[in-house]
This record gives C-alpha cells, structure tokens and sequence, in this order.
C-alpha cells in the first residue's frame, strides 16, 4: 500500500511538469501580442512596449521563459501578473471561492443525485421513478448556462428568493443557486447512474442468496446493494471534483463570482501566460490527487482489490 | 417509513455541512443592497465596474475599468461638461502664444489633494515627465509625444526622473508648456486623466499609490478589494466644476454585463453604463429598469488596407468601389434590426455628441444607401479593372466584442446589394486582430471603432487618418496619406478659436468622405441602464454615467 502511493505520488511529477510545458506553449502560441494588446486601439509607443516585455521575459525565447516560470515556481514565486499583483495572491483570493462553490455542488450532486437514484433504481417502474427519470433527463440535455440564466431571472429577478449574484466573498445563501446549477447536471447522471447499478445488482446471486439467508431487506440492500452499486459513482464523483473547480467558468461568469474560472478566463484574454499556467498547474494537481482518492476508496468499498 | 427517515439522516447531514460553508463565507450578504429615502445626499450608489488591468496610476490607465474611477478622482486643469464642453477647472488661465506652440498655464488658488498637500505646478510637470519617460513604462506616454524633449525621454535607460525639457515652472501656481508643434486643441486635451496632477507621496512609492490613489478629484479613495470592488466616497474639499450629490461612488466589479443587468433588474445595482446583447432589443420597454439611449460619442466603422486589391486607395478604381461599398450598406436598416436602435447611422466622421459635427457636409450622399447608385458606381470601376468571380471582399472583425451581427447583416447588405461575392473574416480575439492590422498582414476590409479622449474634432481626426499617424506610428490603420488634408488639420491647428478650426475640420473631413479611407457606420448610443428609484440618471459626451449626480 506505503509502496503503490509511493510510486503514484511520484508519478505525479512528470505529470506536472508534461502539463505546465503543454500549457505554457499553448498560451505562447496563442496568436496575438499581449503587449500590443494593453494599448487598445491607441498607438504603441514601441520603447515602452519593449520596456514591458523585458520586465515579463517576454522578449526571451519561450523555453527560457518556461524554464525561468519553472525556477521560480520551485519557490512558490509565480511572478506577477499585467496589473502588478503577484499571481500567487490573485489565485489565493479566487481559489477559496471556488473550493466553496465546487464543495456546495459536490454535495448537492453526491446526496441528491445518489439519494434519487436509489429510489428510483429500488422502485423501478413506478411513477416516480419515471418523473425522476425525466427530470434527469431534462437537467442533461439542457446546457447549464440556459438553467442558470432561467434560474437567476425567476429565483432571483423576479421572485427575489435569492440573491441575483455572488460576488467575491460569496456565503452560502449566495452560493445556493450557483451551486445548484454547477451540480444539476453531474447529478443527473448520478442518478441515472446509481438507478442502473442498484436495478442490476438488486437482481443478482449474491442479492438472493443473502435473502435466502434470511437477512432483512433493510440490511441486504444497504449492505449488499449499495456497497457494490457504489464503485462506479464514487469513480464519478472522484473525476467531478476536478472538472466542477476547473469548469465552473460559466457558472462563474453568469452569477459573477470571483473564483477560478472568472480569473482563467481573464487571464486568457490579457494573453497573461504565468497567470493561466499556474491555474492550470494548480488544477492538475487536483485532478491528480483525486485520481489517487478515489483508487484508494475502491479498497474500501470492495475488499477483493488490493494495491500492490 | 424506512425511506423518509433515511432521507432526514441526508437533509441533517447537508445542512451540517451548510452551516460550516456559511460560517467561512462571512457577512457578504448585506453589502450588495441599499434601501433608503430617495435623493439622499449621503447615500452610497453603486455603479458597475471591472477589475483594472493596471494599477491606478493616471498615466498607466487607457482602459475604462481603471479609468473611470480615475476620473472620478482627480481634477485636471480643465474638465468637461456633459455636452463635451470645455472649461477651466485646476487651472485659472491657459494662455497660447507663438501660433498655439507655447502655452502659458496658471492655476487656481486653494487646490488640495485629499492627503493635504497643495496642487502646484510642479505636481503637474513632475506627472507628465513621469508618464513620457519610457523607464517608466507608462502606457499613455503617447499623449506628452507633442511637448518638446518627449524623444530625449525615449531612449533606452534614461533616467527615471529625467524631465520633459519642454515643461518650464515659473513660480508654484504657474508654469510653460513648449510644444513641438503648434496645437489649438491643447488646452482641450487637457482634461484627459493622463494630464492628470499627482501628489509628492506618488514619486516616492508609486506602486503603493497605484494600489492606492490620492487624488485631488471630486471624490476620494477608500478602498479596492481586487475582483471585488473600489470603493469611493466624497472629497468634502473639492471645489471644482462638479462636485459629488452623493456620498460616494462603489464600482462593483463584474466580469460580465449580463449578471450587472441581472442586478439592475433586481435593484441590487443602480447604474450600468452598457447594455449586454440580450437585452439589446428589450431593455427600453423593460419595466424593471431606467432606460437610457441618446447618441453617444464611439464612432463605428470598417477600413480597407491601403493596398488592398481593387480598393487601392487614391486611385479611381478604389475610390469608385469604396464609394459603391459604402452606398450599398443600409446604415438605418442596420441600426433599426441589428443594433435593435442602439446606435444612430453616421453621417460624419466624429459624432453628434462633440463640438465640431456637422450633417451637412458636402458628399455626405456617400453614406447614404443608394442600391442604384451604388450599382453604376460599382460597373464604373469594372470598366477600369474587372471584378472577377473569383475575386472576394472580406469583412474582418474580432469575436470577442460582440460585433458579429453587425458584420453578417454587411456582408448580406452588400452581397444583395451589388451582387458580388462577398464574406466576414471572424477573428477570435482583439489582441489577434489588433496584430495582423498593426503588421499590415490583413487582406480584408476590418472593422474600426473610435471613442474619443477629449471631446474636440482633432480626436477623431488626426489620430486617424494624418499622415503622421500611417505606416505604423499611430492609428491610421488604412495608412490614408493626403497633404491637403495635413494642410488642413495644422491650418485647424493653429487657429486661433474653436469656431475657425472646426471650418478646417469639415473642410478636411470633406476630403475624406471623397477618398473614403475608412467608411463610417453608426455612432454607438450612450445606452445603458439604473435601477428604479435611481435620480439624475444621465449620460456624458464620454457614454458614461454623470456619476456625482446618481442620488436615490
């Protein structure tokens, strides 16, 4: 066990460093002049604009820039961004935000998406099911910036239930709808995920030979039904934690909440490289160590894997 | 029975993990919305803004999410009224001399910045000096490039406080501008915020002062949160031309105008000086809100590169098709659908919000659609050179600045028009697009846009289209070269009141409705929205709010 984490902890490293490359030639090859850029229309007065670009390694070549972003990331110095503020300040504002929104989503879509499942997987054909089914089917093939857009004119427009929009130091109330909408379409597939495998399992061997044991329905199901119909959702869920701090752009953006992907978005648009990697860099680290989290929980939802 | 108490189990646990959300998240809730006694003198209205993209620094800011604040809260030596008038504000008196290339300035008594420190000549020279000097790095340098020693201050590691020769101060409260060369419209620039006076506490730490200002200005700052807000309140010294009727301006920040609509709607916002596209077409008859949409000061149009093929500029074969192009575009068609009326079809070269426009220049017929005219105009031209089937005319515009309507309705207006083979060329963001019409490398005809820095005629027309301003070193993009028309605009230059020089200006802007080096579109229309129960609602010759009079 010490050893397998080990050697995925060490993985990790050419992972890193493979991504950071990957995107630091990205946002090198995008075409289009930063500098340029920061005079607008106005013309370009070319001795300041070189001014600025030696102040931002911009006039090195771009595996000399990589490798200075990299010396100094060592240090936890990510340089600074067009604006003059150290990135690692800008991301340390955004990124709590985002941890809160993307922990309201998780948990909306973990025990609302696995709690409907269940019901509906358990009492397959009744009409419930079926409106759960529909239900999860509409949140999936509508795209979540037409559900945030709806929910923010009903719910906070015109009915003023909740707030309208979140802001940079978003509490929980302001949260609500965001993270209902950043969730509902994971939730979805939760749902329809946990009804497969439980309507599944519920009708294999081990399921009847536990019955003919004589054990209850309360503890086959949760013991038995469950425990092996979670392996798929938590696999799921681990991947989700990812892509809800990383894809919460639009969501971000339609309810203005100053976390990861409004900066990543900024970020790309001001052509501000060091800004966009180190979010990047930060994003597949989480990615990564979910990975890890959820390999780790199928020992304990499933005995028979071990890791060697 | 099992499943519902199963159920509560899941709803404790989920609002556990709420309550320990909601105790990290703090008090944000109360901050957004204001209720109180409408015209209250004191009350705080919050206005829309975005993230700086610069430290607040007046010579380092020619982007609106700083520069707004910023001109809130500093006073120049002029100021401009809503109509785009100029009129003395720092300064007593700015006396022109030698043919408008010597300008003697005296200020006013009793000036302060908010930190106590008196205005004086010097915290004006020493704020120019700064923002021409290139180890400074300043982004509007390009405005001082007109004050004698501007090009001694552009040489590679000159020293930081090296001065502009040109700036001489006489006494504390007087000083001298020479220029290189003469310039009526000086002392009209001056109320741009890059002339803007700065305190001693700058020069000595300017990267704290550009985290925060001081400023001498109508209001006084308080405070920026980053992404959050920056946070103004009023300057009880100030006694200049436009003083506050609120107790202070909150810019909050957004990085979208779609949720800033949202929280007009919902009153949680009072002032939002644009109008996102999917409420173009609703937000006048939406009871939610206060609509504002007047004529507004950016000038919209689309040029073609010089040398681009049968539009050659300056010769009859490419002025025939420029002319036919332009004649084939139906300028209120497009306003009236697209725009869904906010914009007002051009019918000049600057805008009906500045002092110097004119609708009744001579072949100003060119802007009018004309489908019959626009037709021979367009077969003329084939009897020069012919226009094959395989030749195609382009529109290039970028992406990211919601321009893509606009373009689709010319390229059908033209296509329908004289039957030719005609297609936009979407470019994904600005920075792109900005590159390849900086390098010359575009082969289609691009969109232009123009908003101005200081009302005056001179700001649409020599940064655009003079011919010092082609060939790379200012904004003369379709790199228009006429010498009459330079005649024009020193002779406009030196005259010696504002009236003399707007003769030259239309004289000159005659020649280009002739040689159409670009071809003007619509003006955009100051269009934007407050909350209801928001007074003094109006907007400046700049498209913005009149901050210092929103009171609820």
């Amino acid at each position: 066990m010490g050893k397998y984490l080990l050697r995925r902890i060490l993985q990790m490293i050419p992972v890193v460093i493979g991504t950071t490359l990957l995107i630091y030639a990205l946002v090198f090859a995008l075409p289009g002049d930063p500098v340029a850029a920061m005079f607008g229309d106005k013309p370009v007065n070319a001795a300041v604009a070189a001014q600025i670009r030696s102040e931002y390694n911009l006039d090195k070549p771009f595996i000399i820039q990589y490798l200075i972003f990299l010396k100094n990331a060592l240090t936890l110095d990510f340089g600074n961004t067009f604006a003059g503020q150290p990135v690692i300040a800008v991301i340390g504002r955004a990124f709590p935000v985002t941890i809160k929104l993307a922990i309201m989503a998780f948990v909306f879509e973990a025990v609302f998406g696995v709690v409907f499942g269940i019901i509906s997987g358990l009492k397959k054909g009744k009409w419930y099911d079926s409106v759960i089914l529909i239900v999860s089917l509409l949140l999936i093939s509508v795209p979540t910036f037409v559900t945030g857009f709806v929910l923010q004119y009903f719910l906070g427009v015109k009915w003023g239930l909740l707030p309208v929009t979140a802001g940079s130091n978003p509490g929980f109330i302001d949260l609500l709808m965001p993270a209902s909408v950043l969730g509902s379409v994971s939730m979805a597939y939760i749902i329809r995920l946990t009804r497969t495998e439980v309507s599944s399992n519920i009708s294999e061997d081990y399921v009847r030979t536990a019955r003919a044991k004589g054990m209850s329905n309360k503890s086959v199901t949760l013991r038995h039904v469950l425990r092996n119909s979670m392996i798929p959702v938590v696999t799921y869920l681990g991947a989700d934690i990812g892509a809800l701090m990383g894809g919460a752009m639009i969501t971000e953006r339609i309810f203005n909440i100053n976390g990861i992907g409004n900066t990543l978005y900024q970020g790309i648009i001001r052509g501000e490289g060091t800004l966009v990697v180190s979010i990047v860099t930060i994003l597949v680290l989480v990615f990564v160590v979910c990975n890890l989290v959820v390999d780790m929980f199928y020992a304990v939802l499933d005995p028979r894997i071990r890791y060697v | 029975m099992q499943k519902s108490s199963k159920l509560t189990v899941v709803v404790a646990a989920l609002s556990a993990a709420v309550m320990s959300l909601s105790a990290c998240g703090g008090s944000s809730d109360t901050a957004s919305t204001d209720t109180s006694t409408s015209g209250n003198t004191d009350q705080v209205m919050s206005v829309y803004g975005c993230e700086p993209a610069n430290p607040l620094i007046p010579t380092n800011t020619n982007e609106v999410c700083g520069g707004n604040p910023i001109d809130l809260l500093f006073a120049k030596l002029v100021a401009y009224d809503d109509k785009g008038k100029t009129e003395n504000e720092v300064a007593k008196e700015i006396k022109a001399s030698d043919e408008n290339k010597k300008f003697t300035i005296t200020l006013n008594d009793g000036w302060k910045f908010t930190d106590g420190t008196a205005v004086t000549a010097e915290s004006f020279t020493k704020a120019w000096s700064y923002g021409a000097n290139v180890s400074n790095a300043q982004l509007s340098s390009s405005f001082f490039q007109n004050i004698v020693g501007f090009s001694d201050l552009q040489k590679k590691g000159v020293d930081k406080n090296a001065q502009l020769s040109g700036l001489k101060v006489v006494d504390d409260k007087t000083f001298t501008v020479d220029l290189t060369s003469p310039s009526s419209v000086f002392p009209t620039s001056l109320g741009y915020s890059a002339f803007a006076p700065l305190p001693d506490s700058f020069f000595k730490d300017p990267k704290a002062f550009g985290e925060k200002p001081v400023g001498n200005g109508p209001y006084k700052f308080e405070s920026w949160t980053h992404n959050d807000s920056i946070k103004l309140v009023k300057n009880d010294d100030y006694k200049g031309v436009a003083p506050a009727h609120n107790g202070g301006i909150t810019f909050k920040m957004y990085t979208d105008t779609e949720p800033a609509y949202a929280d007009v709607q919902a009153g949680n916002l009072d002032a939002l000086e644009t109008v996102p596209a999917s409420a173009s077409q609703t937000f006048t008859t939406d009871s939610s809100v206060q609509a504002y949409n007047k004529a507004g000061s950016v000038f919209q149009s689309f040029s073609f590169p010089a040398t681009l093929k049968h539009f050659e500029l300056g010769t009859k074969e490419g002025t025939l098709r420029r002319q036919a192009v332009s004649m084939a575009i139906n300028r209120k068609q497009l306003v009236d659908k697209v725009l869904g009326g906010i914009g007002t079809p051009a019918v000049d070269f600057i805008s009906p919000v500045i002092p110097g426009y004119s609708d009744s220049l001579k072949g100003n017929g060119v802007l009018k659609y004309n489908k019959d005219e626009a037709k021979k105009l367009w077969a003329e031209a084939d009897e020069i050179s012919k226009w094959t089937d395989s030749d195609k005319l382009t529109f290039a515009y970028n992406t990211d600045g919601g321009a893509k309507p606009v373009y689709d309705a010319i390229v059908n207006q033209v296509k329908n028009t004289l039957g030719i083979n005609v297609a936009t060329n979407p470019i994904p963001t600005f920075s792109e697009f900005r590159n390849s019409i900086t390098a010359r490398t575009m082969k289609s005809a691009f969109r232009t846009g123009w908003q101005a820095d200081y009302p005056s005629a001179e700001n649409y027309l020599s940064p655009l289209y003079s011919s010092a301003a082609a060939d790379g070193k200012g904004s003369n993009d379709g790199d228009y070269k006429n010498s009459e028309f330079d005649a024009l605009l020193t002779k406009a230059a030196t005259a010696s009141d504002e009236d003399t020089a707007n003769e030259s200006y239309h004289a000159a802007e005659e020649l280009l409705l002739r040689d159409l080096p670009s071809v003007p579109l619509y003006y955009s229309n100051a269009a934007g929205v407050a909350a209801k129960g928001v007074k003094g609602f109006k907007m400046n010759w700049k498209n913005l709010p009149v901050y210092q009079e929103l009171t609820k």
